[in-house]
């Protein structure tokens, strides 16, 4: 569960988040909003990646702290930019960063399964399509099994079958005590899965509703 | 299974390695830079007959094998400042630093993997460069090749430790590559002026025993731990 209290992120005069408090819970949070709205802040603030002007926030009751290494080796991210390093080939890329949180080699099989990459193991990055990429940067934040997953813009340059597969991918992820939030401008594709979903616009939340509640418009 | 920080930092150093190795974009040039500026040296220096002969400098004359010194170590530092300057450029070209920095690995790990990455680079152009220089300036160091290796060595840590730090807040910035040297520089001069006192030196015949009660030798050494702390326990800082 993460708990935001007054975030507020400042870039020179744009107020980015503007004193965002609220709750999100587990399982899987639709992040939406317009361009600008602040969702890729919200997101690069969860990761710790970057220090919020005001507020705070806490991940399972822990101030959240981006050098504390066991709240990092929590964390899946994949932000705009693939974070996978081109001249390595996909397994390669996985293999590091599965090294790097310590998780088994085995999992590396697994998410190349799991995001229909197994044909595409041994191609270096810089050769694969703009797709093929995103798919596996989301592999790449899945490789350690994080609780808490943050994913911006997944289903950028998916077609439909890859974007069904990264679907099914997320909620066979989910379990409970895990976190993910989904910022997307595809509302639909993650609406038909997700547990909640947050609306952005000008850094402030217009709408936050869990799926329990959203008969009753909670 | 969980890995130990040595075997992240090493993980992490030989993806430097193999990315270079794949790319060949930071060590082409910095020996390319090396020997041009070498072959520079070899037209224009006077004929080394003696290392011990004075060369005229502008405030007077100095032995050549002075010279000789401080061209070598200019040479390295500013080949070294070109392998440096490239530090980032994996993580910035394709996005992962965030990638990097969210694994949960001490910026110390972080930063010995940079600094290992570099230092292969720097004791690559200097494999390259001092046969180079012995076989254009005429130089026998007979047994003295092992005491300048040591020099060598202490001067390596101190240039890469702090090349390395530098170019982490270097590439915070837009201009980093302006920003590297003038960043740089005024901590590496000490590591230079130590270094090139001292290969001047074995140029000239002095034993290591010698040289070891120099001052210049405990101050090279001083210096090399200092920077090697330094970068391990500010790195971090340099990444925020």
């Amino acid at each position: 569960m993460i708990e935001l209290s007054g975030l507020t992120v400042v870039y020179g005069r744009t107020r980015a988040l503007d004193s965002v408090t609220l709750t999100l819970h587990d399982g899987v949070t639709g992040l939406f909003g317009p361009n600008g709205a602040g969702k890729s802040t919200l997101l690069r603030v969860l990761a710790g990646l970057l220090r919020p002007t005001a507020g705070r926030v806490t991940y399972d009751g822990a101030e959240l702290s981006a050098t504390d290494e066991s709240f990092r080796a929590r964390v899946g991210y994949a932000g705009h930019a693939p974070g996978l390093y081109g001249r390595l080939t996909v397994r390669e890329n996985l293999e590091l960063f599965a090294r790097l949180h310590g998780a088994p080699a085995a999992n590396v099989d697994d998410v190349l399964a799991r995001l229909g990459l197994e044909g595409l193991a041994a191609t270096r990055v810089h050769e694969l399509s703009a797709g093929f990429t995103r798919r596996a940067a989301v592999a790449r934040a899945l490789v350690h099994e994080p609780d808490l997953l943050l994913l911006d813009e997944p289903y950028a340059n998916l077609d439909d079958d890859a974007a069904e597969l990264l679907s099914e991918t997320v909620v066979a992820w989910r379990q409970p005590g895990r976190c993910a939030v989904i910022a997307t401008h595809g509302a639909k594709r993650v609406k038909a899965f997700a547990d909640a979903s947050l609306i952005l616009k000008r850094g402030t939340p217009v709408s936050y509703r869990r799926r329990v509640e959203a008969g009753t418009g909670g | 299974m969980k890995a130990s920080f040595a075997a992240k930092t090493l993980a992490l150093a030989r993806k430097d390695l193999v990315l270079e190795w794949r790319g060949r974009d930071t060590l082409p040039p910095m020996l390319a830079f090396s020997l041009a500026v070498t072959l520079l040296l070899a037209f224009t220096l006077p004929d080394p007959g003696s290392l011990a002969a004075p060369a005229a400098v502008p405030f007077g004359t100095v032995a050549l094998a002075d010279v000789l010194a401080g061209f070598l170590w200019v040479t390295v530092l500013f080949a070294g400042l070109i392998g440096f300057a490239r530090t980032f450029e994996a993580e910035r070209a394709d996005g992962a630093l965030d990638a990097l920095l969210l694994a949960p690995l001490d910026r110390a790990g972080l930063f010995a993997s940079k600094a290992l990455a570099n230092l292969a680079y720097l004791i690559a152009v200097e494999a390259f460069l001092l046969p180079l220089f012995a076989l254009l300036f005429g130089l026998d160091l007979g047994a003295g090749w092992l005491a300048l290796l040591a020099v060598v060595a202490l001067a390596d840590v101190g240039l890469t430790s702090l090349g390395t730090l530098f170019a982490a807040l270097a590439a915070q910035t837009r201009s980093r590559e302006l920003m590297l040297p003038l960043l740089a520089l005024p901590a590496l001069v000490p590591v230079v002026i130590a270094a090139t006192e001292l290969t001047s030196d074995l140029f000239l015949g002095l034993p290591f025993s010698a040289l070891v009660g120099r001052g210049w030798f405990g101050l090279l050494g001083f210096a090399a731990l200092l920077s090697a702390l330094a970068g391990a326990l500010t790195f971090e800082f340099a990444l925020d």
